[in-house]
């Protein structure tokens, strides 16, 4: 049975519930995705919640008058009109999340917030309480912050008072791109924006050799996508490219360059194919359309290893899928790099790894026609050790205004192993559109 | 006799107010009215007032937990310490020491003091003080036989000893260390002998008996206050009343102490000397009697009447802390 | 002008400006003037067992005294003078032997003023060596000033340097009531440049004499040394350190311990005591108290282990509170 959800959102960082006003839609009406499907009120606004799928308005749990805790199942879109829908077992499994923020992190579930990984409870923790500095707990309760949503870098796991603070800043850099999304943005630089787009199992941070460089003439946008870093990770079946485009697109006011790399260069190509007029310049570094058996393989390694070993040894997996041997053969940046991927496992929970994997599955193959369509200046990036992305050659061939340029003794990982190639590259490509 | 009327009224004044003052405090304590440990000076009279006789406020006095009488017998307010006992605001301690903490350091009174031998090191600095800024003064210990077993006694008059200190040791052996008769503590007869052991010179002087206190107590503290060295002055006497108020006194013989309290008391001791000698009438020391009664009733009633401390007092005096000029 | 004294110079210019200043200064002590008669040839004053006062008695010859080994009796007659005009700073010539005289000062000295309604000043200043670091073994090494310091009615200081020493001495001896002043023993050969002149340092005043932000070392008397050697390792690291030195155990400066708390949110207290019942847990006490909500990490204590001071050298270093553990400590609470 497939329907969709209509719960009460988060707008916002502080909204913790909101009133039901009205439903526009009467039972059986049918439902365009995108359309005003629910009215609700919080403290601050009104605001009309659009549907996230098309079909038909199904079913009302809570009714106008009722306030509910965000995340709570407000109503219900089926697929079709004349498929069985039994409401109690749809929202028993919908059922609302514990608490309206994120479970305690551990390397399944949640999202890590700090800089250093989240530790493990040790078995100093007796009563199964994590501890927290009283410093720690003074701040939260001065910003309103729920100090048990937040991950804890001191020892033993205790959450420390530059925990807090972290995830206080980290929080602001959260912005709302549809109704109960939020996703983290960090932004950086003066200028032209540039929407930045990391790949699967990657965060922002993937950019972070090229926004020191490129925020001095830019603006830079860099998005974590849903399930990674402190980006809502909604419970759904898998993450859809298409979706993420949508969220992208949400953050972008005017014609923007966009970079994305691999799985983020995937979602650019979806921004490219349904936001065009959000779009100056393409840039898509080892992009695939068709995910080839190696990639799904190694994708599917990566979920495995991420659920049940340590970020450690997932790096030392990665390292040799995603660098070619100039890196791995550099003792002091091969160390140096396997640190920062074991760092950025830590913000990529493998909850959130499988539903990309799932949505890359679905997505992968159905666009290949499509690329002739765009019009707008691309570069793409390409790596001559790439084990993970054969089709990228290919790619700039299939779209008209496009270029390509290879750096040749760099792996997947391009934007790292020739950071300084990359950076230039995306330079010259932007200084042209 | 060649004491002065003055003098033996003075005298008699002094030690009938001590007996009035402790046998009033008895009292009190036994009906409830007063708490704490009170030791009192019953049947010693005469070592208090023989030795301050010859004292004057530029003289140093320590004493010990049986003080009511060397503080009388040194000047110190009789209704200030009878406010102090009864704990009140306008105690001469401001009702914070107690019984056995009452001092006036103006008029040489360095204190009761609750710890065994402990004046007799104080008194040992006094003296010290005393010779360093050449005052003339002198100091004297008051002490017990107890004490005397003291490591403290042994070290201040040895100390007094080489430095020829001007300090008078009055050890009042009165028969008993607290509940412990002195024979089965001290091994010699005359603790005096002990002074042999730091070249000091000794005396020894019937308690119980005024005038040889004062001749004696006289020859020590000249000795003293002529710097020739200090003195151990012993003074046999008997303690009436028990170690402390409430003592049940039985470890010692009942037979004993009316022995002595109807046969050595010396008040009415002196009374017969002094009236045999024709030097004063009964008639006058009965006045003393009344108006000395009629002044401790006065006493303690403004006692009773008088407002406790403020609690804001429990915190204060702990140090000096006034600006220095 | 400054020279360069060590701290037990510094005591002895100290004593020597006191004495000079006020007449009712007098020394005493076993050996303060050091070795009886001192007219012979061949003989001179030895001036304290470790030398502290040496030249006093030359200078003051009435008001150095040396005392029979008698410290109950000494420290009596100190407290006796101390009441009838004097002021006597009495030397105890270990901080040990304080079991042979406690009564002079927990229950004369220290008791005179509150008991006698406020009528009386008790200006006494008890001098006195504390501290392992010499293998003077278990009899002659602890550092008591947890104990005075727990009396009310009296002060206790430990001057860590020798500007803070001559400084705390003059304010001890000048203070109508009776203060401890204790000479920790590995900081007694230290050396600084300490200004000539009379000068007090206030009693009850820490100083704070490194600034930085990550976490509060708090030291007295011999630790300070070692916190600020220990900040200078964390330095390299990246960690900066606040190094607090009490100077003053009662009073104790709360504010600038609180203070400090509220700046980094980590206090680690060195204290040469043995654990139990010790200033360091009284500070421990004090930040959870009055500092909870700055704390970011919990207070470390480290302190002598509750043991006796052992004689062999290695044992003795262990006993010790060290660099490395103040380091270790600092490490461990990230």
């Amino acid at each position: 049975m497939a329907a969709t959800v209509i719960a009460m959102p988060r707008l916002g960082m502080t909204m913790e519930e909101g009133t039901v006003v009205e439903w526009p839609l009467p039972i059986g009406a049918p439902v365009s995705k995108g359309q005003t499907v629910l009215v609700i009120e919080t403290e601050k606004t009104e605001a009309e919640i659009e549907a996230t799928a098309s079909g038909v308005f199904r079913h009302i749990y809570v009714e106008p008058g009722e306030t509910v805790a965000c995340g709570t199942l407000c109503g219900a879109i089926s697929d079709t009109a004349d498929e069985a829908f039994d409401a109690d077992a749809f929202a028993a499994a919908h059922a609302p999340p514990e608490s309206a923020h994120p479970k305690v992190p551990t390397f399944e579930t949640g999202a890590g917030a700090s800089a250093k990984a989240a530790a493990p409870l040790s078995d100093d923790d007796r009563s199964g309480k994590r501890p927290v500095a009283p410093a720690a707990r003074a701040l939260a309760r001065e910003l309103e912050l729920d100090v048990d949503a937040i991950p804890g870098s001191g020892p033993g796991g205790r959450v420390t008072k530059q925990d807090v603070a972290a995830h206080a800043a980290a929080r602001e850099r959260l912005v709302s791109v549809a109704p109960g999304i939020a996703l983290e943005v960090l932004r950086a630089g003066d200028g032209d924006p540039v929407l930045l787009m990391p790949g699967f199992g990657a965060d922002a941070s993937a950019f972070a050799p090229q926004s020191a460089e490129l925020s001095v003439d830019y603006s830079l946008i860099a998005v974590n996508p849903r399930g990674v870093g402190l980006s809502d990770a909604p419970d759904q079946q898998r993450y859809e490219i298409p979706q993420a485009a949508h969220d992208a697109a949400a953050l972008l006011d005017r014609p923007s360059h966009v970079i994305g790399a691999s799985l983020g260069a995937a979602v650019a190509l979806e921004l490219a194919l349904q936001h065009a007029d959000k779009i100056r310049s393409l840039t898509l570094i080892t992009p695939f359309v068709r995910a080839s058996p190696r990639l799904l393989a190694v994708i599917e390694a990566w979920c495995r290893i991420a659920e049940r070993d340590d970020p450690k040894t997932l790096a030392a997996f990665l390292a040799p899928w995603l660098f070619g041997d100039g890196l791995l053969a550099d003792e002091v940046a091969r160390r140096r790099t396997l640190q920062g991927l074991a760092a950025m496992s830590a913000r990529t929970p493998a909850a959130g790894l499988r539903r990309w994997a799932a949505g890359i599955a679905v997505w992968s193959g159905t666009r290949e026609d499509s690329l002739a369509t765009i019009r707008i200046p691309t570069l793409c990036i390409v790596a001559g050790r790439d084990l993970l992305t054969p089709d990228s050659t290919r790619i700039a061939a299939a779209i008209p205004d496009s270029r390509t340029q290879e750096i040749a003794d760099a792996g997947h990982g391009v934007t790292i192993e020739a950071a300084d190639a990359v950076t230039a590259a995306i330079r010259a490509h932007l200084n042209r559109s | 006799m060649e004491l002065d009327r003055e003098l033996l009224i003075g005298a008699y004044r002094k030690m009938r107010t001590i007996r009035a003052f402790e046998e009033k405090l008895g009292e009190l304590v036994t009906t409830g009215k007063l708490g704490g440990f009170m030791h009192l000076y019953v049947g010693e009279e005469a070592v208090a007032v023989g030795v301050c006789s010859h004292l004057d406020d530029g003289d140093a006095v320590a004493s010990t937990h049986r003080g009511h009488g060397h503080c009388i017998a040194k000047g110190v307010d009789v209704a200030g310490m009878m406010a102090e006992l009864f704990g009140r605001a306008t105690g001469l301690c401001k009702g914070k020491g107690g019984s056995m903490h009452i001092a006036d350091v103006e008029k040489g009174m360095l204190g009761a003091n609750g710890i065994v031998g402990a004046g007799i090191p104080l008194a040992t600095g006094a003296a010290l003080s005393a010779k360093l800024k050449r005052t003339g003064g002198v100091s004297v210990a008051f002490f017990g036989d107890g004490a005397s077993n003291q490591g403290a006694f042994h070290e201040s008059l040895n100390m007094a000893a080489i430095w020829k200190l001007p300090a008078v040791y009055v050890v009042e052996n009165n028969g008993f260390g607290e509940f412990t008769p002195t024979e089965f503590v001290v091994p010699v007869k005359d603790i005096a002998v002990r002074a042999a052991s730091f070249g000091m010179k000794s005396l020894i002087a019937d308690g119980m008996d005024f005038f040889d206190v004062y001749a004696k107590a006289g020859e020590a503290i000249a000795f003293a206050r002529s710097g020739e060295g200090p003195v151990l002055l012993e003074c046999k006497t008997y303690r009436f009343a028990g170690h402390f108020v409430g003592d049940p006194l039985v470890y010692r013989s009942k037979q004993e102490a009316e022995e002595w309290i109807q046969t050595r008391d010396p008040l009415p001791l002196f009374e017969a000397r002094v009236t045999e000698a024709g030097l004063v009438e009964a008639d006058e020391l009965r006045e003393i009697d009344r108006e000395v009664a009629l002044k401790l009733a006065a006493a303690a009633q403004a006692a009773d009447e008088a407002p406790f401390p403020d609690l804001a007092e429990l915190t204060t005096d702990v140090y000096f802390e006034e600006p220095r000029s | 002008m400054s020279r360069e004294l060590s701290l037990g110079q510094a005591v002895n210019e100290a004593l020597q400006i006191a004495m000079e200043t006020d007449p009712d200064v007098i020394l005493m002590g076993e050996d303060v003037a050091g070795g009886g008669d001192r007219t012979g040839d061949d003989v001179d004053e030895m001036g304290g067992v470790l030398g502290t006062t040496r030249g006093l008695v030359k200078a003051f010859p009435d008001r150095v005294l040396d005392t029979p080994i008698s410290e109950m009796g000494i420290l009596g007659a100190a407290v006796g003078a101390a009441i009838t005009g004097m002021r006597p700073v009495v030397e105890l010539m270990f901080m040990d032997f304080i079991g042979t005289c406690l009564d002079p000062l927990l229950n004369q000295a220290a008791k005179f003023r509150y008991m006698f309604g406020g009528k009386v000043r008790v200006p006494l200043t008890v001098r006195t060596v504390t501290g392992a670091g010499m293998q003077a073994a278990a009899q002659h090494s602890q550092s008591l000033y947890w104990l005075t310091a727990g009396i009310p009615g009296l002060k206790t200081v430990i001057p860590s340097n020798p500007i803070d020493a001559k400084g705390l001495l003059l304010a001890a001896i000048r203070d109508d009531n009776p203060v401890v002043f204790c000479e920790a023993k590995m900081v007694l050969g230290s050396i600084a440049e300490v200004p000539a002149g009379d000068y007090e340092i206030p009693i009850g005043e820490a100083a704070l004499v490194r600034e930085g932000g990550d976490v509060s070392l708090i030291g007295m008397g011999a630790t300070v040394p070692m916190c600020r050697s220990a900040a200078e390792q964390l330095a390299r690291d990246g960690i900066q350190a606040d190094v607090l030195d009490l100077r003053s155990i009662q009073p104790l400066d709360e504010e600038a311990i609180l203070a400090t708390l509220e700046k980094t949110g980590s206090v680690v207290v060195v204290d040469e005591a043995t654990p139990r019942s010790s200033v360091a847990s009284d500070i421990a006490a004090l930040c959870v108290d009055r500092g909870f909500d700055f704390l970011n990490t919990p207070v470390k204590r480290i302190s002598a282990p509750h043991c006796p001071v052992p004689f062999s050298r290695p044992l003795e270093q262990a006993y010790i509170p060290s660099i490395d553990r103040i380091v270790e400590t600092v490490r461990g609470l990230a």
